[in-house]
């Protein structure tokens, strides 16, 4: 009872506390990825233009979008993907952003820019790309790896990590097969279907959020992750080797966008404008090596670090890469296909 | 869990005056009440609501009237995953109790001075974020981890094996965080059990074995009851540590209804499944009751 009374007064104070706050207008609420800006970045923002930053972390971008859809939490930034950008842009829930107030936006790579999900970026700037690769523990993997059909293989069996994402591995299997990633229709995926059956059970581990550490600690000798989980491995370790799957991979643009109920408009296109300043994008590389668009912050990063090619595909690589386009409602079909795999 | 404990002990004991409850009866309720009514029978009610709707493209609650999700959620697949889910729950309350019931009735039995520091021995790796606990199994368990370097010097295996991601690794991590709800109630029934009966037992010609089986087993049985619930029903929808241990390859119910909320923009289907497990629940409590009455 004790414990109940304390917990309705702290519930109270707090809902006391959120309404005097709103009240404020130097404020930021940031709603974000986890792990991917750094806290030194957020206090050093924070410092510069004495904004009280709040921030909030999401673990996938649909987590993202169901809170945004309930209405939960004023948010002034989100992290979307592009994909996700597509559908927010579609559903006019985004804010369009001043480009005036954002002169850093120069910084950024054309190519990274003026993209099929945002024309003319009227509503998002690029924040890091990436990529999905292989990547092989060679002490433990002898036989050559040049693509998603080297890696499923009998012999791999109960050595795999995957990224625990149906919509990636689907992808995985329709580049297999010779389809775009985006043609997720029922009959591609009843195509693919007989794929996944023999993918699937060759798979020990799937992890979205830290594949490296199966790799680390040698339960698996081979994965298919994120390019900035594999950057880290090559500089941990010499035995990792990174692996642009030959049958062509994902390209992963993650944006800053502002949504239509943001308070602090203001201070969000401040904060864009400050992400995409050199040194500071140069300092989110060092923690998080991504593929960086922004091209005034390589310039300040070092051989070692533009070298990495699980963080910089080589340009012929970036052709066969293929960007994700929203498939809405598909996404509960594709999610039941690989639960229904896995069960089996 | 007080309520809980409270209402698995039964009828009040004879002679007890039934009263109407006065004005402060409910004064002093009414934070209880509130706190049902805002975390439990709201969210229920919403969850209900939520699985008779339908969902746009990106994931919105559309409020038209639909029986799709059930009619989904019926499928052989969901309810595979729901059974090796209530397997794991059962193998795991069946192995908190064979660990959890000697301890309780250690730290029962033992001198008072020693039952509060026993006690606290039991909860003090509690005191850590659970997330935490787990990352330190997942370096104990793996290859190049603690326990396997261990018995590779030790030289009991050769090559190390592969203990994490695996059935073992989920189990393991399941009685491991629920090992104190089964501890706590057996010894709170431990120490209100009445030595005199125990003793009268033997004097009556019963064998240790016959002593426990039919006198301190059965004086003890609110707590296992307790214990076993507090333990098996939130095992049925952990997924944290069966996806963090267990690597994700044998999907569980909590897990797939997670995904069905964020990955899959589905809430509807989500909630319908979740409707379905309270279902569940409902039915075993429903049924460990009725088995008590009866046996009262």
């Amino acid at each position: 009872m004790k414990k109940t009374m304390r917990l309705l007064f702290t519930l109270t104070a707090l809902a006391l506390g959120s309404s005097a706050s709103a009240a404020a207008t130097k404020n930021l609420n940031i709603y974000c990825w986890s792990e991917y800006i750094p806290q030194p970045i957020i206090d050093q923002f924070a410092k510069e233009t004495g904004v009280k930053v709040t921030v909030e972390n999401y673990a996938s971008n649909e987590e993202m979008l169901s809170k945004l859809a309930a209405g939960g939490g004023e948010y002034d930034i989100i992290q979307p993907s592009e994909y996700v950008v597509e559908a927010l842009v579609k559903e006019k829930v985004l804010h369009p952003i001043n480009h005036s107030k954002i002169p850093n936006l120069k910084n950024i790579e054309p190519q990274f820019l003026n993209m099929a999900f945002d024309p003319g970026n009227k509503f998002s700037v690029p924040f890091m790309a990436g990529t999905v690769g292989i990547i092989v523990n060679t002490d433990l993997v002898k036989d050559e790896i040049k693509g998603f059909s080297d890696v499923f293989k009998p012999a791999n069996k109960g050595k795999i990590v995957v990224l625990d994402d149906a919509r990636e591995i689907v992808s995985w299997a329709l580049l297999s097969n010779g389809l775009n990633v985006n043609q997720v229709t029922e009959k591609n995926l009843n195509k693919i279907k007989p794929v996944l059956e023999q993918w699937l059970p060759l798979v020990k581990v799937y992890d979205s959020d830290s594949p490296k550490t199966a790799l680390l600690n040698g339960d698996v000798s081979l994965g298919v992750v994120w390019g900035g989980e594999g950057a880290i491995l090559l500089n941990k370790n010499k035995k990792f080797r990174w692996v642009i799957p030959s049958e062509g991979t994902h390209l992963f643009i993650d944006s800053l966008a502002i949504p239509k109920t943001a308070k602090n408009v203001d201070n969000a296109e401040a904060f864009m404008n400050f992400i995409l300043r050199p040194e500071i994008s140069k300092q989110i590389s060092e923690e998080f090596p991504y593929l960086n668009p922004n091209l005034a912050a390589r310039e300040l990063m070092t051989k070692k670090q533009l070298e990495n090619p699980a963080s910089f595909p080589s340009d012929e690589e970036m052709k066969k890469m293929q960007i994700f386009k929203d498939i809405g409602t598909r996404g509960s079909d594709v999610e039941e296909l690989i639960t229904t795999l896995k069960a089996q | 869990m007080s309520g809980f404990l409270g209402s698995s002990s039964g009828v009040p004991p004879k002679g007890t005056h039934h009263r109407d409850p006065g004005l402060w009866a409910w004064i002093f309720l009414s934070p209880l009440i509130l706190w049902l009514l805002l975390f439990v029978i709201a969210p229920t009610a919403m969850l209900t609501l939520v699985s008779f709707a339908e969902r746009d493209s990106l994931g919105r609650i559309l409020w038209n009237f639909s029986l799709q999700n059930y009619a989904r959620a019926f499928d052989w697949v969901w309810l595979k995953i729901l059974l090796d889910s209530l397997f794991y729950a059962f193998l795991t309350t069946v192995i908190c109790l064979a660990l959890g019931y000697p301890a309780a009735y250690f730290i029962g039995r033992a001198p008072e001075r020693w039952r509060g520091f026993l006690l606290m021995l039991v909860m003090v790796p509690f005191w850590t974020s659970f997330l935490i606990r787990t990352y330190a199994w997942i370096s104990i368990l793996s290859k190049e981890g603690l326990l396997n370097s261990l018995l590779i010097s030790a030289g009991i295996f050769s090559e190390p094996v592969s203990l994490l991601y695996s059935p073992f690794a989920i189990v393991l991590g399941l009685v491991y965080n629920f090992l104190p709800f089964m501890i706590l109630p057996i010894y709170t029934s431990v120490e209100k059990l009445d030595n005199a009966m125990v003793e009268a037992a033997y004097d009556l010609g019963a064998g240790p074995l016959r002593a426990f089986s039919q006198v301190i087993i059965p004086l003890t049985r609110p707590g296992i009851a307790a214990g076993a619930m507090l333990v098996f029903v939130p095992s049925i929808a952990m997924f944290a540590i069966t996806t963090l241990m267990g690597g994700g390859t044998n999907p569980t119910i909590g897990e797939v209804i997670f995904k069905q909320f964020t990955a899959g923009r589905n809430q509807p289907f989500g909630a319908a499944l979740g409707t379905i497990l309270l279902f569940v629940f409902i039915l075993a409590l429903w049924l460990a009751r009725s088995q008590r009455e009866r046996e009262d």
